[in-house]
């Protein structure tokens, strides 16, 4: 659960000059979330949000506050409050097994106390291509290409934001 | 991104282990088909239809030569994997800018 492969999974670590109570709410509270979420002028919708274990996390976003496209469709596989958060989107909202493109990924967030603030971590594990590969041997890629080429769209978008 | 739109075809060409070992192999040097599939215990057409799948998410370039098949590695491609790991590392950067800064601003307030 630990490990982290460089080749495809990304850690970033940082010192939050706000109490812990504060940057957990950021997250957890779908009004304040929506407020950071996604980089101005682009604007965030928190669709589904329950944040226990299991619990949905959709949103989506907007540039025209008119016309919404997907961002995210994923769930909470753990959830500890105050000290853990994370979401994958290898399984989608709907309990269904998801193939978002290029890879799925779990990110994990953590949070600690620090003297000057909160010791702000997360990790970002991208899925091993190879499950894909399993797959497409198994014949269900085709029949997935539809789905996945309208989440790679949608995960990169991400990126480029 | 249109950037990225060849990158599906990039992770499901690295995802096996017989096309990794001729990307490794093609970092070396240009070499035939002949000689790519000599390590392999793998028949002529099963071993084509890894080149294929290499050649066709651009990890590598094939060109023929009378009665050979030669491949050359397009470094472009493969470097794609870790422009869009680094985009990703970006993008994290600034969600969690942004969110120091919420949290910061509305600390202030209070």
């Amino acid at each position: 659960m630990t490990s982290i492969d460089p080749t495809l999974d990304l850690a970033l670590q940082r010192v939050i000059r706000a109490p812990r109570s504060a940057v957990w709410r950021a997250w957890t509270d779908p009004v304040h979330l929506q407020q950071w979420w996604v980089p101005a002028p682009t604007i965030a919708r928190i669709d589904q949000f329950d944040v226990s274990p299991g619990g949905a996390f959709v949103t989506s976003m907007s540039d025209d506050g008119d016309a919404f496209m997907p961002h995210t469709d994923s769930i909470f596989p753990v959830i500890e409050p105050k000290t853990r958060l994370v979401f994958t989107n290898a399984v989608n909202s709907a309990w269904r097994p998801a193939a978002p493109a290029p890879v799925p990924m779990t990110a994990e967030i953590a949070l600690a106390d620090h003297p000057e603030g909160t010791d702000y971590r997360v990790v970002v594990r991208h899925g091993n291509p190879a499950d894909r590969d399993r797959h497409e041997q198994l014949g269900f890629f085709d029949g997935w290409g539809s789905v996945t080429a309208a989440l790679a769209e949608l995960v990169e978008s991400e990126a480029s934001a | 991104m249109a950037k990225y739109g060849a990158l599906d075809d990039v992770f499901v060409a690295l995802a096996d282990p017989t096309r990794r070992a001729v990307v490794r192999r093609l970092g070396e040097g240009s070499a035939s088909v002949g000689e790519l599939a000599q390590p392999f215990e793998i028949t002529l057409p099963s071993f084509m239809k890894h080149v294929r799948t290499l050649e066709s998410s651009g990890l590598i370039r094939t060109r023929k030569t009378g009665r050979v098949r030669m491949c050359t590695l397009n470094q472009d491609r493969l470097s794609l994997v870790d422009d869009w790991l680094a985009e990703q590392r970006r993008a994290w950067e600034q969600r969690t800018d942004r969110l120091e800064q919420f949290v910061t601003e509305h600390q202030e307030k209070r």
